[in-house]
C-alpha cells in the first residue's frame, strides 16, 4: 500500500479533545492565577517591564494583561475578557478573570467524567440567569443627586486601588468631572462621554493632593509670542480657528513664472496682503484669545501681538473641541465666516502658568464647562500613570451609577449570596445538569476566597463564617472587609459595588468560559498567504507540548 | 517536494487505480474526520490559530475548511463543496462534507469488489434523483401549514448547532424578526434580500443583550462633533467622490504669469467644492454619506454659509442641523442608498457641462440619529423609505465570540431566508436522511441491474448523518439509525427540529455530484514544482 496520505500542511499543529479541553483550561488558569493578587484592597501592584523597556506599575487587571505576551490562543481569549469588560464598564476586570477562570477550573472535574461540554454549558448558563435574577433582587437602588452616597460608593470601588490610601482625592476628582460633563438626555436618562470631555493631564511634581478638577480646559502650550502677548487676561473673549493662520499653498501644483520684476514684488505682497486680512477678519471681533491647530506664521504674530492679542498654534483637534465646548465657542475654519456668536465668552480667566520648566495655559473658571480637565500632580511619571488608570476606573464607576443608579454589596457579598442562592436551587434541578450548576454555584466563591487570600486571614475559618450566614435569609450585605479581614456588614461598612459593573463581571465570565469549554479542537500554525513555504518536514506528532509550554512560560512573567 | 520524475515525459509523480481511489477517499475521510464532531446539537467547537496568533472560534465547517489550507488536491474538491453549500444554503456544510465521504468510502469498496466505476456512478446518479424526488413529494410539509412557529423553528435547529444554542430561543425570534423586516415585495416575487441585515458587533454586555434595530447602523461617528446628532425627517445624499478641496486628477502643472492669478486658484480651488455642497444643501439634502474623505475645512467653511442648516462643528443652528459621514464602506453606501432610495452619485456634472444636484438623487427616511453603543458611535438610518433595513446588534464577552455568533446568525438568517422562498420544510435531526434510505433501500430491491448495488449503498450512506448525530450526542451509534421510520419523522416535525426542504434537497445534489466527480479520478499525475511557485506559495 501506500504511504500515509497527506491532507493537511505539515505545519499545521492539530490537537483535539481532552487534551484540548484540559490544555484551553490550564492556559486560562494561568492567566487568572498571574492577576489573582491584584483583587481587593489588600492586593498587591505588578511591576512589568515592556519591550521597550518601560515600565508599568499596576494593579488593573486590564492593564497588567494587556502587556503580557501570551501565545496559548485560549489565554489570549481571555485576555480580551478583560478588555471588554474595560471598555463596558471601567472596573472589574480582575473580577472578571479570577471567575472565568474558576468556572473553567470546576469544570475540570466534569471534563474528566466525561460529561458532554455542551452540557456543562447549557448548566452554566442557566446558573448565569438565575444569579442575574438574584441581583436584581438584592439590587438596592440610590440617590445620585446625593453626593455623599456617591462618593463613598466611588471610595469603595477604587478602594481596592493603590490610590485607596489617599482617601477621598480620587473618589472626588472622580465625582466631580463627571457630573461636570454629563450630559442630560431626558427622560432621566444621563449620558457621560469620558473619552471625549474629560483630559485627564498628569504633571509630574507637586503633591498628589494638588490634583484638581479644572472648570475649563488645559493644555500644555504658551502662547505664541511669551513677553509680548498677555499671559493673563480676565473673561476672554476666545476664538477657536482650525485653519492656518499663514499663506497656503494650492492643492494644485502652480508655477508662476514671473516676467517682471516687479511681478516678483507682488507675489510677496500679496502672501503678506493675505495674512493681514485674514487678522484684520479676526480682530474685527476684538478677541482676547485665538486658538489654532495649525500654524501660525510670524507676521500673523505679530499682527495679533500689536492688538493685544494672544495666541496659541498647534494645538490637538480634540483640545480644541473641549475647548470649545468649556467656553462656548465654535470651531471656524474660515476667518472670513467668523460671526459674533463664534466667539466664546464662557470663561472666566486665561492664564499662563509654568509647572516645572513647562508652560501651561488655563482656561478656567468657565461659566457651566461640558469639558473639563483633569490636572494630577505627583512625585514621579509611573506613579501619576497609575493615579490616572485609577481615576479613568473611578470615572467609570461613577459614570456607570449616573446611568444606572443600582447597588450591591462589594466585599464578595454579593458573589456569597449568589453562590447560596443558586446552591440552593440545585436541588431542584433535575437530571445531568445538576452537578454543573451546582459547580458554577461554589465557583462564584471564588472571589470572596481571593479576597481573603488577599488580606492574609485564615481562608477557611473565614469563609465557612460566611456561608454559614448566608445560608440564612436576610444575611445578603455580610462581606469581607477587604482591609481587615473581618466578616461584616457591608451596607454599614458602605462597602459597595455598582450593579452594571457586577452584572457585567458575571456575564462576561460565564459566557467566555462557555465559549473555551466548547472548543475540542485547535489547529495552529496556519499561514497567511504571505508567509514563505514550509520546508519539507516529516509528519511528526508534536501537538501535546503546546499548551504544557505555554503555561510554563506564562507563570516566571 | 522533490520527487524524482520516473519518466522523463511526466516530470513528477503518476499514480493511477486503486491507488488513487483509495487515496482519495482516505484523504476525503481525513476532512470528514475534522468537522465530523462539530454536527449537530451537541457539536463542538474548533479552534484555529493562525501563526500570527490570531484565533477564531467556530463550528461552521464552511469556516474550519477554509482556514485549514488544505493540500491534498481530492480534499480540496471537498473544501470548496463546503463553500458552494455555503453560498448556496448558508447552512449544511458539515453534513455536506460527512455525506461525500461516506458515499466515497462506499463506492470504494464496490470498486475494489470489481464493480464498475461508472455503473455506481449511474447508480448514485439514479439515487440521488429518486431522493430529491421522494423528498419534495412525501416528506417536505407546506410552511403555511405550520405558521411562523415554524419559521423559528427552523432558525432555532440552524443555531442550535452553534456556539448561541443555549439561547436559541432568543436569537431565533430575532433572526426572524429580521427576515420579515426585510422582505420587499416585487412585482412578480416576494424578496428577503438579507443582505440589507446588516450585522454590528460590539463588545460587552452578554448574548442575551443583542437586539434588533430597525434603521440601518453604519459603524462610524459623524465627521465633526459639533454636527447635530439627529436630524428628521432626513434627505440623504449618497456620494461617491471627495468633498475636499478639489484637485487636479494628474499632475498638472499651472503656469500663470500675473501672481494676482495664483491668488484666485486658491480660492476657487475651495470655492468648488463649497459650491457643490451649497448644491447639495439646496437640494434639500441634509444627511451626506461619502464614501471618500470630506475636508473639514472646506466642507465646514461651505456649509457655514447657508442659514439654513448646518453645522459641522462651527455652526450650531440646533433645529436642522446636516450630518455628514465621511469615509463610508461602498457596500454601505450602496445599501444605505438602496433602503432610502437615493441614487448614489460620482459627478455632479450634468450633459451640459454644468454640475447640478437633482433633488430626486436624494434618499428618504424618518430619522438619522447618532447613538452610542458600547464605547462606539454608530448611525442610524431608520425608517428608511424604499426597503426597510435593519441591524442586528450583537454583544458577547469578546470578539471570537462575536465573530462566531456572527456566522451562526448568518447561516440561521440564510435558512429562514430559504424555508421562505421554498416554502418547504422537512424534519430534521436526521429523520429526513432515514427515511430516505429506508425508501431507496426498498427501491433498490425493484432493479435488476448492477446499479442496484450503488443504490443499496446509496441508502446506507444517507445513514451517516443520523449516526454522526447519535455518536456526537454519545449514543449507542449501532441502532439509532435502524430505529428512525416514518413514525419519527412525524414527531420531529412536531417537535419543532425542521430544516428548509431546499437545503436537504441541496445537500444531497451537492454531495453526490461532488463525490462522481472524485470517483471519476482513476489518475492523478502530481508535477513536480517549479522552484519559483514554490517560492511564491
Amino acid at each position: 500500500m501506500h504511504a500515509p496520505v497527506l491532507v493537511l500542511k505539515d505545519s499545521l499543529k492539530r490537537e483535539s479533545g481532552s487534551k484540548v479541553h484540559h490544555a484551553n483550561i490550564q492556559a486560562s488558569k494561568a492567566v487568572a492565577d498571574i492577576i489573582r493578587t491584584t483583587l481587593g484592597p489588600r492586593s498587591m501592584l505588578k511591576m512589568l517591564l515592556d519591550a521597550a523597556g518601560g515600565i508599568v506599575v499596576t494593579n488593573d487587571g486590564n492593564a497588567i494583561l494587556r502587556e503580557l505576551d501570551l501565545a496559548h490562543p485560549a489565554a489570549k481569549s481571555m485576555i480580551e475578557l478583560s478588555r471588554t469588560q474595560d471598555e463596558e464598564v471601567g472596573d472589574g476586570t480582575t473580577s472578571v478573570i479570577v471567575l472565568a477562570g474558576e468556572m473553567l477550573h470546576v469544570a475540570a472535574t466534569f471534563i474528566d467524567k466525561n460529561y458532554h461540554p455542551t452540557v456543562i454549558c447549557r448548566a452554566y448558563n442557566k446558573a448565569l440567569e438565575d444569579s442575574i435574577s438574584v441581583l436584581d433582587k438584592i439590587a438596592m437602588p440610590i440617590d445620585v443627586t446625593d453626593r455623599a452616597t456617591m462618593l463613598s460608593l466611588v471610595k469603595s470601588c477604587i478602594g481596592t486601588k493603590f490610590t485607596g490610601q489617599f482617601g477621598d482625592l480620587i473618589a472626588d476628582l472622580a465625582i466631580e468631572a463627571t457630573t461636570t460633563v454629563g450630559v442630560d438626555l431626558g427622560q432621566g436618562l444621563r449620558e457621560v462621554d469620558i473619552k471625549k470631555y474629560i483630559k485627564v493631564e498628569k504633571i509630574p511634581g507637586g503633591q498628589l493632593e494638588d490634583s484638581k478638577v479644572l472648570k475649563g480646559v488645559m493644555i500644555n502650550k504658551d502662547v505664541v509670542a511669551p513677553g509680548k502677548m498677555r499671559r493673563r487676561i480676565l473673561f476672554p473673549r476666545i476664538i477657536l480657528l482650525d485653519c492656518p493662520l499663514e499663506y497656503k499653498k494650492g492643492e494644485n501644483q502652480t508655477n508662476a513664472e514671473l516676467a517682471k520684476e516687479e511681478d516678483w514684488e507682488i507675489l510677496l505682497k500679496m502672501e503678506e496682503e493675505y495674512i493681514q486680512n485674514m487678522c484684520m477678519q479676526i480682530l474685527k471681533f476684538k478677541p482676547d484669545l485665538v486658538i489654532t491647530e495649525k500654524g501660525l506664521s510670524d507676521l500673523a504674530c505679530h499682527y495679533l501681538s500689536k492688538a493685544g492679542v494672544s495666541a496659541i498654534r498647534r494645538l490637538r483637534k480634540t483640545d480644541n473641541n473641549r475647548i470649545a465646548k468649556a467656553c462656548g465657542a465654535v470651531v471656524v475654519n474660515r476667518p472670513e465666516e467668523l460671526q459674533e456668536s463664534d466667539v466664546g465668552t464662557g470663561a472666566g480667566l486665561f492664564e499662563v502658568k509654568k509647572f516645572g520648566d513647562e508652560f501651561f495655559a488655563f482656561i478656567v473658571d468657565c461659566k457651566d464647562p461640558k469639558a473639563c480637565t483633569v490636572l494630577l500632580r505627583g512625585a514621579s511619571k509611573d506613579l501619576l500613570n497609575e493615579v490616572e488608570r485609577n481615576l479613568q476606573d473611578a470615572m467609570s464607576v461613577a459614570r456607570n451609577i449616573l446611568k444606572n443608579p443600582k447597588l450591591l454589596p462589594g466585599g464578595g457579598a454579593t458573589e456569597l449570596t449568589v453562590s447560596a442562592a443558586l446552591k440552593q436551587k440545585s436541588s431542584s434541578i433535575e437530571g445531568i445538569e445538576k452537578w454543573p450548576y451546582e459547580a458554577a454555584a461554589v465557583a462564584f466563591e471564588a472571589i470572596p476566597r481571593t479576597l481573603a487570600q488577599n488580606c492574609g486571614v485564615n481562608v477557611i475559618r473565614t469563609m465557612t463564617a460566611l456561608q454559614g450566614k448566608h445560608a440564612d435569609v436576610g444575611n445578603e450585605w455580610i462581606g469581607i472587609d477587604g482591609n481587615t479581614g473581618d466578616v461584616v456588614d457591608t451596607k454599614e461598612r458602605k462597602i459597595w459595588d455598582s450593579y452594571n459593573v457586577k452584572a457585567q463581571t458575571f456575564k462576561t465570565a460565564i459566557e467566555a468560559a462557555c465559549m473555551l469549554l466548547r472548543i475540542d479542537d485547535i489547529v495552529s500554525g496556519i499561514k497567511k498567504k504571505q508567509a514563505p513555504a514550509a520546508g519539507p518536514t516529516p509528519p511528526k506528532p508534536k501537538a501535546e507540548e503546546e499548551g504544557d509550554a505555554d503555561s510554563e512560560q506564562i507563570l516566571p512573567e | 517536494m522533490a520527487i524524482v520524475a520516473q519518466t522523463p515525459d511526466i516530470l513528477g509523480e503518476r499514480q493511477s487505480g486503486q491507488d488513487v481511489r483509495t487515496q482519495n477517499v482516505v484523504a476525503c475521510q481525513a476532512v470528514a474526520n475534522i468537522v465530523k464532531s462539530s454536527l449537530g446539537p451537541v457539536g463542538l467547537d474548533k479552534m484555529l490559530v493562525d501563526d500570527i496568533g490570531d484565533v477564531t472560534i467556530t463550528n461552521d465547517s464552511a469556516t474550519i475548511l477554509k482556514m485549514l489550507e488544505v493540500e491534498h488536491p481530492a480534499a480540496k474538491v471537498l473544501v470548496e463543496l463546503a463553500e458552494l453549500q455555503d453560498r448556496e444554503v448558508g447552512d449544511g456544510t458539515t453534513s455536506v462534507v460527512i455525506l461525500v465521504t461516506e458515499l466515497l468510502k462506499r463506492a470504494n469498496d464496490l470498486v475494489r469488489n470489481k464493480i464498475h466505476p461508472t455503473s455506481i456512478i449511474s447508480g448514485y446518479r439514479l439515487a440521488m434523483r429518486e431522493a430529491c424526488k421522494y423528498v419534495e413529494e412525501k416528506l417536505a410539509t407546506k410552511v403555511e401549514k405550520l405558521g411562523k412557529d415554524s419559521l423559528v423553528n427552523c432558525a432555532k435547529t440552524s443555531m442550535s448547532t452553534k456556539l448561541i444554542a443555549t439561547d436559541s430561543d432568543f436569537f431565533a425570534n430575532l433572526v426572524v424578526d429580521a427576515v420579515q423586516a426585510v422582505k420587499t415585495t416585487n412585482a412578480r416575487e416576494v424578496k428577503y434580500p438579507i443582505k440589507s441585515i446588516n450585522i454590528l458587533k460590539a463588545h460587552g454586555k452578554s448574548a442575551k443583550d443583542s437586539y434588533l434595530l430597525n434603521g440601518y447602523a453604519l459603524n462610524m461617528g459623524r465627521a465633526a462633533q459639533g454636527m447635530s446628532i439627529r436630524v428628521a425627517p432626513a434627505r440623504i445624499a449618497c456620494l461617491d467622490f471627495n468633498l475636499q478641496k478639489t484637485k487636479m486628477q494628474m499632475g498638472v502643472h499651472v503656469l500663470v504669469t500675473d501672481p494676482r492669478e495664483l491668488e484666485k486658484i486658491h480660492e476657487r480651488e475651495a470655492d468648488i467644492t463649497k459650491e457643490r455642497i451649497q448644491k447639495l444643501l439646496k437640494a434639500g439634502g441634509n444627511v451626506v454619506l461619502t464614501t471618500k474623505g470630506i475636508d473639514d475645512m472646506s466642507l465646514k467653511a461651505c456649509l457655514l454659509n447657508f442659514h439654513f442648516s448646518c453645522l459641522v462643528q462651527s455652526f450650531y443652528f440646533v433645529e436642522s442641523g446636516a450630518i455628514a459621514l465621511r469615509r463610508v464602506g461602498k457596500e454601505d453606501l450602496r445599501h444605505v442608498a438602496k433602503a432610502t432610495g437615493a441614487t448614489v452619485v460620482t459627478t455632479f456634472a450634468d450633459m451640459e457641462g454644468e454640475e447640478t444636484f437633482d433633488s430626486s438623487l436624494l434618499g428618504h427616511a424618518d430619522e438619522v440619529v447618532e447613538e452610542r453603543i458600547a464605547d462606539d458611535d454608530v448611525i442610524l438610518i431608520k425608517g428608511t423609505k424604499n426597503s426597510s433595513a435593519v441591524s442586528l446588534i450583537l454583544r458577547g464577552a469578546n470578539d471570537y465570540m462575536l465573530d462566531e455568533m456572527d456566522r451562526a446568525l448568518h447561516d440561521a438568517l440564510c435558512i429562514v431566508k430559504r424555508t421562505l422562498e421554498s416554502n418547504m420544510v422537512v424534519a430534521g435531526g436526521g429523520a429526513v436522511e432515514a427515511a430516505l434510505s429506508v425508501y431507496l433501500e426498498y427501491l433498490s430491491t425493484t432493479l435488476g441491474s448492477r446499479e442496484q448495488l450503488a443504490i443499496a449503498e446509496f441508502a446506507e450512506s444517507l445513514l451517516v448523518i443520523p449516526k454522526v448525530l447519535s455518536v456526537n450526542a454519545a449514543k449507542d451509534a449501532t441502532y439509532m439509525g435502524l430505529d428512525l421510520s416514518k413514525g419519527i419523522v412525524r414527531n420531529n416535525l412536531e417537535a419543532g427540529v425542521i430544516e428548509p426542504a431546499m437545503s436537504k434537497v441541496k445537500i444531497i445534489q451537492f454531495a453526490t455530484e461532488a463525490a462522481i466527480m472524485i470517483l471519476r479520478i482513476d489518475d492523478m499525475i502530481k508535477l513536480v514544482k517549479d522552484e519559483r511557485e514554490n517560492e511564491e506559495d
